[in-house]
């Protein structure tokens, strides 16, 4: 019972990740209908970026040597807005193009894909092989509640995981910007008519997600701290399956989808040898697909002739 | 024995009822027509029919068999064609290839046949192609032959695809609104085609038509329909008289 | 005899390919081709076949399968193990089946067995596809190969994530009877096979549903073409032809490993099918080729680009340009292709289109 309950723990770690990122997914494909195949990779630059700040922040012999705790908090920060601007920058020079020519769908996503291609082994290339490792940047406590141990930094990654849940759900459901967001996602063709600048929009789409992966990359490097290029697609590849459970285009679906693929895959890991867990994962995301596409909160499509 | 046979027919979409216990049936060569105001559920009835959706509640049955759960094309190889509201050719196949495409459904080979070349697949493709310049022939566009569909006139493109659904040897042909965007001259030569091909194939055919003109002229019998249920039916005469009729496509407070 | 003129050319062009690999050049101690040149030409070979049956998937169908290095891997595995449980003494199987002189004849068996399996592994994508396109179907096309590369990595009994080898014994029994460049005429002859079964379907009424399917499904479905079963043949045939290329570069190299068929080998393959355009035959061949040298002619450039910048001062002593960036560069390309020229060398044409008297040069049946 203590093994199955401290295992729920990790599995609400893994899930804040699997959401974190998730979230990114259905905010750019609930506005554009667009999977943004890079966006496992720009979580995997969201930790890079938490990495150079908070090392840069940190040097002792560096201009400013602060001290951890404000380290912190200027690093998350940072790295947000500087992981947004890389989203930005990436619709602005690959998907925009392509969406101002009208260009197929397929065309996108072939782009999408290959941005996270260049990401990963451009980073490879650039930074070489080497590993790198995040600063301790938050004390470690360990909570102990009747056997299961707990340690802050959990506690931390769950509570802010629900926190941007809220935070987003409030302004897709009651902010003029949040309305915007929904609006193009019904007609697109429509909005300039209404007086509503797509592109701003969409500019604020990519931010939203990008800046919320970028913050997942950060607490992701703080809670295993081993860096290194390809990390991003694994987890992206998990985060998208959470999306597309918990049906693609609705933020809850990708905030219960995170936890429940989290759960599954801890579990199977337990019980299983570790490497079957990818196996699990992607033949759930398989069966979902054929059997019901659109997911746990998605609505059935029908087609007109 | 009546060709088609449709009783009870209900289809409901979430909480839309589209359709109500429709009933209809139809003899062996009749020419008739279902008209009714836009969003009457005429072409809900055509998609049920030829095997697009599956009805909530009834059943179809054609030339004496329930079809009501079959698959489209399942439909179309037991003789059944139809056309379509909005035209549906494939853009990138020219004309003869879509008509050769209809005949898919009497292929006489396979995957096998096809790879190794057999005496079956030679004879097989041969057929079609004498089959489909047939009824190019027929229906005066061997000229475009070669041409793509999507270059054509929007008159020549309905043709066209009444031309394709020919090639698949119906007995039984359902047109959605053949006339829609055709202007006069287009519409003079559609009824002359489909009254031809009603006489030459000795073809049933039931149409969804708005524009009276071709209604009247072409059908014998004509049903009515308007929010999901038969509000009429009868020769063109009556349904031209009927006081429902016209309180369905003009209002209440009309007179 | 002048319709035959470029089919004559083609075939004659293989035996001196052949010829060259057997013979040895006056005065010389090794084979006019051998080692680096030839492993290009048969890597040339696998390619074409690689790219020319994802394009009966990506350009014909119109669907977008980015897990075809998952069907070459299937291909790839069973074709080895076909070959070591046949020709060879191994701890896996035991002795061998059938005698070592049989290697040459029984060999098709084993590409054969390889385009079975691979075919079937091709239901894993065909059968969701009823239900789902686009991109959709693009994410089970890569889920379908993250499958089949973690469940082959977690079968210890085949090397799991160590990789498989032995078929060097095979193509050993082969030339141990007769010696020549068995497998460049494998390749060849695979090469053959491939785009003779995508012509031939792809110019027959039966394989044009294919095409029906992708320009407007409803109306295909609606004119009497089994949709269901269209896109089960198409994928069917996509990743049996996809397992022969598999099969074939484990025998060219003797060694295969379930991580090299991963997203990247998959993304190859749709560059090359880009490149040459969807739904071209010609094209995609040209684009195979033309590929498969880039990333040979880069493997060159990279380092040679590496000193001549350092040389310069460009670069600080402490970088250095390696082979990872093939890999940012090839993606890169393939974006400037989305953006500036999506239809590839050809669009949907073939050569014959572009160059109608090519026509009456050759037949193709």
């Amino acid at each position: 019972m203590e093994f199955f309950l401290q295992q729920c723990v990790n599995a609400l770690q893994w899930g804040s990740f699997y959401a974190l990122i998730a979230l990114g997914y259905t905010l750019v494909y609930g506005v554009l209908r667009l999977i943004n195949f890079a966006h496992g990779d720009v979580f995997m630059v969201g930790a890079y970026l938490a990495f150079f700040v908070s090392t840069s922040l940190l040097a002792p012999d560096g201009m400013f040597g602060f001290s951890r705790e404000v380290v912190l908090v200027l690093t998350i920060p940072l790295t947000m807005i500087l992981t947004s601007m890389v989203g930005v920058t990436l619709e602005r020079i690959a998907y925009r193009p392509l969406m101002r020519k009208g260009a197929h769908r397929l065309y996108v996503v072939i782009t999408a894909l290959m941005c996270g291609l260049i990401l990963e082994n451009g980073n490879l290339a650039l930074l070489g092989a080497s590993r790198r490792t995040l600063p301790e940047l938050l004390d470690k406590t360990v909570y102990h509640i009747g056997g299961i141990a707990v340690t802050n930094l959990k506690l931390w990654v769950v509570f802010t995981a629900v926190l941007v849940f809220f935070a987003l759900y409030f302004i897709v459901t009651r902010t003029r910007i949040g309305m915007a967001m929904r609006a193009v996602s019904w007609d697109r063709f429509a909005l300039p008519l209404m007086g509503i600048p797509l592109e701003q929009v969409v500019v604020f789409t990519f931010a939203l997600g990008s800046a919320i992966a970028g913050l997942g990359g950060l607490l992701f490097a703080m809670s295993y701290p081993v860096l290194e290029p390809y990390m991003g697609a694994m987890t992206g590849w998990k985060a998208f399956i959470a999306a597309v459970v918990g049906g693609i285009g609705d933020i809850r679906g990708a905030f219960v989808g995170g936890f429940l693929l989290a759960f599954v895959e801890v579990m199977v890991a337990a019980f299983l040898p570790s490497t079957f867990r990818d196996l699990f994962a992607f033949s759930i995301l398989l069966i979902i697909l054929w059997q019901r596409p659109t997911g746990i909160f998605g609505k059935p499509l029908t087609t007109k002739i | 024995m009546p060709l088609l046979k449709i009783f009870g027919l209900t289809q409901r979409f979430g909480g839309l009822q589209a359709l109500s216990d429709f009933s209809f049936q139809m003899e062996e060569f009749q020419l008739v027509g279902l008209i009714g105001p836009n969003g009457a559920g005429k072409t809900t009835v055509f998609n049920i029919v030829s095997g697009f959706y599956k009805p909530t509640e009834g059943g179809v049955v054609f030339d004496r068999k329930p079809i009501s759960g079959l698959k489209p094309h399942q439909i179309t190889a037991l003789g059944m064609a139809r056309t379509f509201q909005n035209i549906r050719l494939w853009n990138n196949m020219t004309v003869l290839d879509n008509l050769r495409l209809a005949g898919y459904a009497w292929l006489g080979y396979g995957f096998w046949n096809a790879i190794l070349r057999t005496k079956r697949y030679n004879q097989s493709e041969r057929d079609i192609e004498n089959h489909a310049r047939e009824i190019l022939e027929m229906m005066d566009l061997t000229d475009y032959a070669e041409e793509f569909p999507r270059n054509l006139p929007y008159g020549l493109q309905r043709r066209v695809e009444l031309a394709r659904a020919l090639v698949s040897k119906p007995r039984l042909l359902l047109l959605d609104e053949p006339a829609a965007g055709l202007n006069s001259a287009d519409v003079e030569d559609l009824i002359r085609h489909i009254r031809w091909i009603h006489e030459k194939f000795k073809l049933s055919i039931w149409m969804i038509e708005h524009q009276m003109k071709v209604v009247m002229n072409l059908c014998q019998h004509i049903t009515v329909i308007d929010f999901g249920c038969v509000i009429a039916s009868g020769t063109p005469e009556e349904i031209r008289n009927n006081p429902s009729v016209i309180k369905a496509y003009l209002g209440d407070d009309t007179l | 005899m002048k319709r035959y003129t470029i089919n004559i050319f083609l075939f004659a062009a293989a035996v001196v390919l052949v010829l060259l690999a057997q013979f040895k050049a006056p005065g010389s101690d090794s084979k006019i081709l051998d080692g680096y040149v030839l492993s290009i030409l048969m890597l040339i070979g696998i390619n074409c076949i690689f790219a020319v049956s994802l394009n009966l998937v990506n350009g014909y169908m119109g669907e977008f399968s980015c897990g075809h290095g998952g069907f070459m891997c299937v291909g790839a595995y069973v074709g080895s193990l076909l070959s070591v449980a046949f020709f060879s003494n191994s701890k896996l199987f035991g002795t061998a089946l059938f005698a070592p002189y049989l290697a040459p004849f029984l060999f098709p068996l084993v590409l054969l067995g390889a385009m079975l399996a691979a075919a079937l592994a091709g239901l894993l994508v065909a059968l969701p596809s009823f239900k789902t396109r686009d991109d959709y179907l693009a994410i089970i096309t890569i889920a379908a190969n993250y499958i089949i590369i973690s469940l082959i990595e977690n079968i210890d009994a085949i090397g799991g994530p160590r990789g498989f080898s032995g078929m060097n014994k095979t193509i050993n029994a082969m030339t141990d009877l007769v010696s020549l460049p068995w497998m460049l005429m494998w390749t060849l002859v695979g090469v053959y096979i491939c785009v003779a079964v995508v012509r031939r379907l792809m110019s027959s009424t039966y394989g044009k549903g294919i095409s029906a399917v992708c320009q407007n499904e409803v109306a295909a479905e609606m004119m009497g073409i089994n949709t269901n079963r269209v896109k089960i043949m198409a994928f069917m045939v996509s990743s049996g032809l996809g397992g022969l290329a598999g099969v074939l570069y484990a025998h060219v190299y003797g060694y295969v490993n379930a991580s090299s068929f991963g997203l990247l080998k998959s993304t190859e393959g749709l560059v090359m099918v880009y490149l040459g355009g969807m739904g071209s035959i010609s094209g995609v061949l040209m684009a195979a080729v033309a590929f498969t040298l880039l990333v040979e002619v880069l493997r060159f450039v990279i380092p040679w680009l590496n000193d001549g910048l350092h040389a310069i001062h460009v670069l600080p002593d402490s970088y250095q340009l390696d082979q990872v960036w093939t890999w940012v560069f090839i993606p890169l390309m393939l974006i400037l292709l989305m953006q500036f020229r999506p239809e590839g060398f050809l669009g949907n044409r073939e050569l014959t289109h572009v160059f109608p008297r090519l026509k009456r040069w050759f037949t193709l049946k």
